[in-house]
This record gives C-alpha cells, sequence and structure tokens, in this order.
C-alpha cells in the first residue's frame, strides 16, 4: 500500500491558513432538496468559498465566516434534511480523497452508520413526540428450569 | 453556550444536535486540522509525531502503549476543555473514528471522572430508539446553560475554534 503512505500534499495558501474551516454537508435521504439544488444554491449565495458536489451532499471550504452564513442560508432550504459536520483535510486533500488513493476514505464508514438514521433523526426533530422502549430482559432461572423439567417430563412420558 | 464533548468525537449527528442548540461541539476534525497545517511536521500523512507520546503522558502512565498516548494527545485537549459530554454507549463495531478499544475506554473514563453532566444514550437501531436519543440529547442541551438556538439553524449556532491546549 505505498501509494498510502507516499503522498506528499501540494498544500495552497488557503490550505495554511488557520482561519480556513471546511465542512461536510450531508443529505439525509429524506431531504427535500437534492445534492445539485445543494450545489446550485451555494453558488448563487456568491461568497467566496470552495464549493464541491459529493455523493453525500457536498462539501465547502474558505473562511470561517463565510462557511458559518452559507450554512446558515443552506439550512434554510430544508432545516431537517440538511447535515453538517467540520472536516479536518481541505476538499481534494490527497491523502483523503478516493481520487487519489486506494480503498474507501477514512470516515466513511462512520457516515455509512450514521447516514442510516439520518431520516429519523429529522423525523424526530420536526415531529418531536415522547417514546417509551421496553427493555427485553433476560429469561429468569427459574423460568429456565420449569421449561427444561417440562421437556423431560414429555420425553419420559414419551419413552 | 457550553462546550460539549462528543463520542465517538467525529460523530455527525451528536455535532449537528449540539450546533442547533447553539452550542460549541468539541468534535475531533479541528485537532486534526490543527495538526496537518502544521508546518513543522516532516511527513504530512503521518499526523502523530514522536512529541505526541510525550505530550499524552499527561493522560495515561508510561506503561500505557504509545498509540493510547499519542491518540490522547489530540483527544485529551478536547475532554479537558469539555464542559459537558454526549456517550453514546452499545454502539456496533466500526462506530467512531479512534481505532482503539483503550483509547475509547480511557477517553470516556476521564470524561465519567470529570465534574461536568454526562448523558449517556444507547445507540438506536430502529426509528423508536433514534426518538429517544434525539429526544434524550435535546433534553440535555436544553438543560445545559446559554443554549437555546433554534432548531433551523437561524441564529449563530456555528461556535467558534476551541484554543490548542495541547497537554504540554
Amino acid at each position: 500500500m505505498p501509494a498510502n503512505l507516499c503522498i506528499t500534499p501540494d498544500l495552497g495558501k488557503e490550505d495554511m491558513d488557520p482561519e480556513v474551516s471546511t465542512r461536510m454537508i450531508i443529505l439525509s435521504s429524506k431531504a427535500n432538496v437534492s445534492e445539485s439544488e445543494v450545489v446550485n444554491f451555494l453558488h448563487m449565495l456568491n461568497l467566496p468559498i470552495t464549493i464541491k458536489w459529493t455523493c453525500y451532499g457536498a462539501m465547502i471550504s474558505g473562511k470561517d465566516e463565510y462557511v458559518r452564513e452559507a450554512i446558515r442560508e443552506l439550512r434554510k432550504l430544508d432545516p431537517y434534511g440538511i447535515f453538517t459536520k467540520e472536516r479536518g483535510f481541505a476538499p481534494g486533500d490527497p491523502r483523503r480523497c478516493r481520487g487519489h488513493r486506494y480503498g474507501p476514505r477514512e470516515g466513511f464508514h462512520q457516515m455509512e452508520k450514521e447516514f442510516r438514521i439520518l431520516d429519523y433523526v429529522g423525523e424526530a426533530l420536526k415531529n418531536p413526540r415522547d417514546v417509551e422502549i421496553e427493555k427485553k430482559e433476560p429469561v429468569s432461572v427459574d423460568y429456565f428450569k420449569e421449561i427444561l423439567e417440562e421437556e423431560e417430563n414429555k420425553r419420559e412420558d414419551d419413552k | 453556550m457550553v462546550k460539549v464533548a462528543i463520542y465517538p468525537p467525529n460523530s455527525l449527528v451528536l455535532a449537528d444536535l449540539i450546533e442547533r442548540k447553539g452550542h460549541t461541539p468539541l468534535a475531533l476534525q479541528k485537532q486534526i486540522r490543527q495538526k496537518i497545517k502544521d508546518p513543522e511536521i516532516d511527513s504530512p500523512p503521518m499526523n502523530i509525531t514522536e512529541e505526541d507520546p510525550i505530550n499524552g503522558l499527561k493522560y495515561a502512565a508510561i506503561e500505557v502503549p504509545s498509540g493510547v498516548r499519542g491518540r490522547m494527545s489530540i483527544i485529551g485537549p478536547l475532554i479537558d476543555a469539555a464542559e459537558a459530554a454526549i456517550i453514546v454507549d452499545g454502539a456496533p463495531f466500526g462506530f467512531g473514528c479512534v481505532g482503539c478499544a483503550r483509547t475509547n475506554e480511557l477517553s470516556i473514563f476521564c470524561l465519567r471522572k470529570k465534574d461536568i453532566p454526562v448523558l449517556e444514550v444507547t445507540y438506536p437501531d430502529d426509528e423508536d430508539g433514534t426518538r429517544l436519543m434525539v429526544n434524550q440529547i435535546m433534553e440535555f442541551l436544553d438543560s445545559l446553560p446559554g443554549g437555546g438556538g433554534d432548531l433551523e439553524g437561524d441564529s449563530d449556532v456555528l461556535g467558534e475554534p476551541i484554543a490548542n491546549k495541547g497537554g504540554k
């Protein structure tokens, strides 16, 4: 796996700027907007940020204040279907980007698991209601003994 | 506004819910970003330097494997900065980004030991479980001082970057 270890990133000025932050925008499967609508909307905001269209939604990178503004505006499109989180690496960074290396991107498996419950999270935020979940108790030893004795008695009767 | 530690430290759902309520999630990504921007790191894909296991001594003893100490040098400052914490229990294998069971145990232990409000929720499998988890998290975040960002994110809910304490 030398390709995974030997990439030397050619970091630009923006990548080294401490004021620059990157955020991932992830759409739940029941979101009212598509990835292309999100990207178009972000472009129409006309903010000085880098926008990348991805399979899960989009990724934006730029000065923190502009990124915040973009997220604030974007959330208004679908408050319960758009989720965002911070990302450490810049968009297209060869150390993470799938276009430059083998295997799934680090963080993919976590996102895959969380994506499965995003619909439910959005629904719970939209229509909050109390729920009660019954915890399944293990079978008690006495009850287990009863079943065993019953089975033994049945077998003896059959003989 | 309260700085809320989350576990797993890169969780999308937890970080998003915390931001929606006007608090600051202490996500691992910010720490990683500081690491990868450091011009002193010669080999950028290797984010852990020889300094890190030394910094990790603040959180774990010298007998503890260097991998745990190296990880703790990144996660530790987040735990130090935490004013509240949300921990997900019973998650399936592969959930979380740390990749080390002992570091997970140590981090959760440090969060529990710290004198801060801690919420422990169960990883949900179905819709009702998710509703329960979201309700518990929202109730917990409402109980923290200075919250109250609306759910649609209209108010200024994205937190300021945390200072790198570095554990030195």
